[in-house]
């Protein structure tokens, strides 16, 4: 059943690719190769020629012209491939110079965009040959197989010709069933195409993780605000105003003191101390979860006595296991600390899940911390503020969160830290 | 005398509450945030309304956008302002269209009873009481303004002493001087700040305003 349908699939893909879009530009993108590889190609031998003549001086402002023209060339190049062969590159980062010449020379000579193209320009020669050569193979003679019956007596084939009728229509044949792979057979020799456009015409790595850096430099000190802000909060709302009202508790009994010899003041007293001191644990209480949320005392002695203690408190059943041959740096050791806590309390609060695990490992220079648990799922990067200060806290330091939680459960979360900073 | 106090912490309003209660002030109604503020405001027309700066749901001024719109809408209505830091932009804010029955006091000073129970009379009378610490950070940022620079050190603790809403007597109590010598101080102090002897009335007020306005 499941094969015969596989079959029907497959012979309806078949046959309806010469009537799919993607048929046609890609035969248009591979018919274009040898154009653009030979535009590529003359503006190699520039290149080269401008290197050559940089010993008397003429070449250098002809070589940054070259790899100024480069980027122009990878732009075109990447329009072509967006449009014909289906490929989406980002375009890397706008050409940027100083005001003057000698800074725009300098800029186009070290500009690594241009010089990728022109990089892109000679890897992408053999790659456009074998390219133009399958599309015109299996289309070519496809088309002249197909057509044999047309020219089989034709004195000019006499070499090539079958012995009648009916080997021409075995070769017609033939002919259509090459066709029919056609469209297959180009998008396949297109591939090395479209692998040679994403990697050296988009924005340069280095460029692109300056980029997520400045991002995750951002976050951090936005998430460093926001931690500050609520610390500020938390002291404001919750200990200044219980040390206020404690003097206001103890203001009074002062009074009511002064008036002892009256019963009913002495009572008063009496009733206004208790509450003080009542009062008072309270803050103390209060004050101290706050301490812990700033650092927890339990990570002094590790990552494993402190994720210990955390899984002790959680209100979700919680298995631990560590295997940490070798003691992170102290921020990684926050990091994972405070990743944990938030992931249990999401654990504890979302996800209606009866049991949760957390693993933790040390290896090859990454520490690597699992969440797991059997709840409803459906948690995401963007969707929680939560999950989001995570993003920007491992973002930090290299680190990476994966969030893995369809609808339905069970969610996974691993987060993937340098050992060392 | 009716009070009617805002507070967003519960512990400390429920706190007040019981401390003004006990003492024989009548609360009218005790709130939570600035618009339960101002309804209250308008429905009790209380003789004074005691009001913390920071509530929901800015956590930032609220309380302090509520009292000067108090103060401009019920002008009978006198305002303590509450808060657990002195920020002299604020009491400069609220003393914009004038000092009359304004305090301003960190929310520690409930803890000595008896002053904080004058301090609402006063302000229901109609005067002008400012925290000392405001006062003091006045004078250090005041310190740099030419006109206040003329002014010896006692006069400057004589008028620090007026900001915070004493009258001559209780300044020459406080510092140890005669009443003679006190009077003197504050004539100075006119003199200096430019205010003229026809504002006679104003000119206590005057003289702490100008210093919130430098």
């Amino acid at each position: 059943m499941t094969t015969a349908r596989t079959w029907r699939e497959l012979v309806h893909a078949l046959i309806t690719a010469p009537v799919r879009g993607r048929t046609w530009r890609e035969l248009v993108y591979a018919l274009m190769m040898p154009l653009m590889a030979g535009i590529g190609l003359v503006h190699l031998v520039l290149v080269l020629l401008s290197v050559a003549m940089t010993v008397n001086l003429v070449g250098i402002p002809m070589l940054a012209l070259s790899v100024f023209a480069a980027r122009g060339l990878g732009t075109a190049n990447r329009g072509l491939a967006r449009v014909l062969a289906g490929v989406r590159v980002t375009a890397p980062a706008p050409f940027r110079t100083g005001p003057g010449l000698l800074n725009r020379l300098g800029a186009a000579l070290g500009d690594v965009t241009g010089w990728r193209a022109v990089i892109h320009g000679l890897v992408r020669l053999p790659a456009a040959v074998v390219a133009f050569a399958v599309t015109a193979g299996l289309w070519g003679g496809g088309l002249l197989l197909l057509c044999c019956p047309l020219w089989w007596r034709s004195p000019a084939f006499a070499h090539l010709s079958p012995s009648g009728w009916p080997g021409a229509v075995l070769m017609s044949a033939a002919g259509l069933a090459l066709l029919l792979l056609a469209p297959w057979g180009v998008h396949h020799a297109l591939a090395p195409e479209r692998t040679l456009a994403r990697t050296l015409l988009g924005p340069d790595p280095g460029a692109a993780r300056i980029r997520r850096l400045e991002q995750a430099r951002a976050m951090a000190v936005d998430d460093a605000a926001a931690r500050l802000r609520q610390v500020e909060r938390d002291l404001h709302d919750g200990t200044a105003a219980q040390l206020v009202t404690l003097a206001l508790n103890l203001g009074m009994v002062q009074e009511d003191l002064e008036h002892a010899h009256r019963p009913e003041r002495l009572e008063r007293a009496r009733a206004l101390v208790d509450s003080a001191h009542r009062g008072a644990k309270e803050a103390v209480a209060e004050l101290r979860d706050l301490i812990r949320g700033l650092h927890p005392p339990a990570l002094d002695k590790g990552l494993e006595t402190a994720l210990a203690t955390l899984a002790a408190r959680s209100p979700v059943p919680v298995r631990l296991e560590t295997d940490l041959p070798e003691r992170p740096a102290p921020a990684i050791e926050a990091i994972s600390y405070f990743c944990t806590a938030e992931l249990l309390a999401n654990v504890a609060k979302h996800s209606g899940a009866g049991h949760a695990s957390v693993d933790v490992r040390a290896g090859d220079g990454l520490l690597t911390l699992i969440v797991r648990d059997d709840g409803v799922g459906g948690a995401a990067t963007n969707t929680g503020t939560g999950l989001r200060g995570l993003a920007a806290r491992t973002g930090m330091v290299d680190g990476t969160i994966d969030v893995r939680s369809p609808a339905g459960g069970p969610t996974v979360i691993t987060v993937e830290l340098p050992l060392h900073i | 005398m009716r009070i009617v106090i805002a507070e967003d912490a519960v512990m400390l309003r429920d706190g007040l509450h019981m401390l003004l209660t006990s003492r024989g002030r009548q609360v009218v109604a005790a709130v939570g945030d600035g618009d339960a503020l101002r309804a209250a405001v308008a429905e009790h027309h209380p003789d004074i309304a005691v009001v913390d700066v920071r509530m929901p749901p800015s956590h930032t001024d609220e309380g302090l956008r509520a009292a000067i719109e108090i103060r401009r809408d019920h002008p009978g209505v006198g305002v303590l302002v509450f808060s657990q830091y002195v920020e002299t932009r604020y009491a400069a804010q609220l003393l914009a269209d004038g000092a009359h029955g304004v305090g301003y006091l960190l929310k520690e000073r409930v803890a000595d009873v008896r002053d904080f129970l004058t301090a609402l009379d006063r302000i229901a009378a109609g005067e002008t009481v400012l925290d000392p610490e405001v006062v003091t950070q006045i004078m250090g940022a005041s310190r740099r303004i030419e006109t206040l620079g003329t002014l010896t050190p006692r006069e400057r603790e004589v008028l620090a002493m007026m900001a915070e809403g004493r009258s001559n007597n209780a300044i020459a109590n406080a510092l140890f001087l005669s009443y003679g010598s006190v009077e003197k101080n504050v004539t100075q102090i006119f003199t200096k700040l430019g205010l003229s002897p026809s504002e006679n009335d104003h000119r206590r007020v005057l003289a702490v305003l100008r210093y919130l306005q430098a």
